[in-house]
């Protein structure tokens, strides 16, 4: 029943609610009519007193009105150019920050794949059948700071027997370099003198009474290990002006000159293998 | 038709002279004038039922100004400035609306 009631009742108590249609009612009624009126039923029958007086009022107001509708007008024609302005400003702005951004994403996409090649160059060189370990050994070798061993030859040369009678019959330290050089033009990869390493820093040369090489005196006979080709390398040797003169000294002051091949030559690594002044230099 | 005369050159001055308003009151201009607006109306249409009274129009004019800006304003001061200004414009805009309709009745008596 009370609903029945309810349903019924509340539609007509939605639309005739005072404080929903009042409030617009009112705002629809209440005009500034209503002010005019009551002044006009106060003043009654008196026409019109103090209309000179407030003419200049009314006036005022008038003018301000329109310089109020003139400036506002005005106003919002001059902030048009500006805010169009403002607008395209903000367009290109963004424009150019997507550019920018495009760049450099272009940058880090750029970095990126050079980072994977160099990472898949290192990779390589490290995993890849460990590519760069011999690439170290390799430049150790023939910077002889490394000890080596491989196939090669070995070569055991003395003065002469009668040496201390005949002058030639004396290896001398030139001699020894014209071998070395000659075996290095025959194709030999690393080259011991006596178990002295031939590095890049090893000089020579004759000093005291003897050979010394590497600064460590030697004496007779000296024996040159050297790894490379045993097969092509006594040929070549002797092809040289180096194995020539060699030849001859064999020949003419009864200096011994052995050269034997061998499976397994072993040559032990230079004793100075770190540099204390040389710097590489910077590339670019 | 002095009244004319006198919006005329309001108008007139507004424009030409373009007297610069002071910043901070340049956002409550418009609803100024829009608060003039529903005064002029209100002002045309008591003329039109014979009871104008410039009193009555000079303090409505004033009032209507000062209390739509003043409104505006503490809706900026309280962060609901735009909100306060569209509902001032409503109310605004209604009475405009019920005034020029009675305008209408008195001129075209329809």
């Amino acid at each position: 029943m009370t609903q029945h009631e309810h349903r019924a009742v509340r539609p007509e108590t939605r639309t005739t609610d005072p404080a929903y249609v009042g409030l617009l009612k009112q705002v629809m009624t209440n005009t500034l009519d209503e002010d005019y009126r009551a002044v006009a039923e106060r003043r009654g029958s008196q026409n019109r007193p103090g209309v000179t007086t407030t003419r200049v009022g009314l006036m005022a107001v008038l003018v301000l009105f329109g310089v109020m509708v003139g400036v506002s007008a005005l106003q919002t024609e001059q902030d048009r150019p500006r805010a169009m302005a403002e607008r395209a400003a903000l367009i290109e702005q963004i424009n150019q920050r997507q550019a920018r951004y495009d760049d450099l994403r272009e940058v880090i996409g750029d970095t990126l794949r050079r980072v994977t090649r160099l990472q898949s160059a290192v990779a390589a060189e490290v995993d890849g059948n460990g590519a760069l370990g011999s690439r170290i050994a390799t430049l150790g070798i023939e910077a002889g700071t490394l000890a080596a061993t491989g196939p090669g030859i070995v070569i055991t040369v003395d003065d002469a027997a009668d040496g201390s009678a005949t002058l030639g019959g004396t290896i001398l330290d030139t001699d020894l370099r014209q071998l070395v050089n000659a075996l290095w033009e025959s194709g030999a990869e690393a080259i011991a003198i006596d178990g002295h390493r031939l590095s890049t820093l090893t000089s020579i040369r004759y000093a005291g009474q003897a050979i010394t090489v590497g600064y460590r005196s030697l004496t007779p006979p000296y024996t040159v290990s050297v790894i490379g080709d045993p097969d092509t390398l006594p040929s070549r040797l002797l092809e040289t002006a180096g194995g020539r003169m060699w030849q001859g000294l064999e020949a003419n002051f009864g200096i011994t000159f052995d050269l034997a091949t061998a499976e397994r030559v072993t040559v032990p690594a230079a004793p100075r293998d770190r540099l204390v002044y040389a710097r590489p230099e910077k590339a670019r | 038709m002095i009244a004319v005369l006198g919006l005329l050159l309001g108008i007139l001055v507004g424009l030409f002279l373009e007297p610069s308003v002071p910043e901070p009151l340049q956002a409550y201009l418009p609803i100024a004038v829009v608060a003039a607006l529903d005064a002029v109306f209100g002002g045309l249409r008591a003329f039109l039922d014979g009871i104008f009274d410039d009193r009555v129009f000079v303090v409505s004019f004033v009032s209507n100004v000062l209390i739509a800006g003043v409104i505006v304003y503490l809706g900026d001061q309280l962060g609901v400035g735009g909100q306060l200004s569209t509902g001032v414009i409503v109310v605004l805009g209604i009475r405009i609306f019920s005034n020029v309709a009675a305008i209408r009745r008195h001129l075209f008596h329809a």
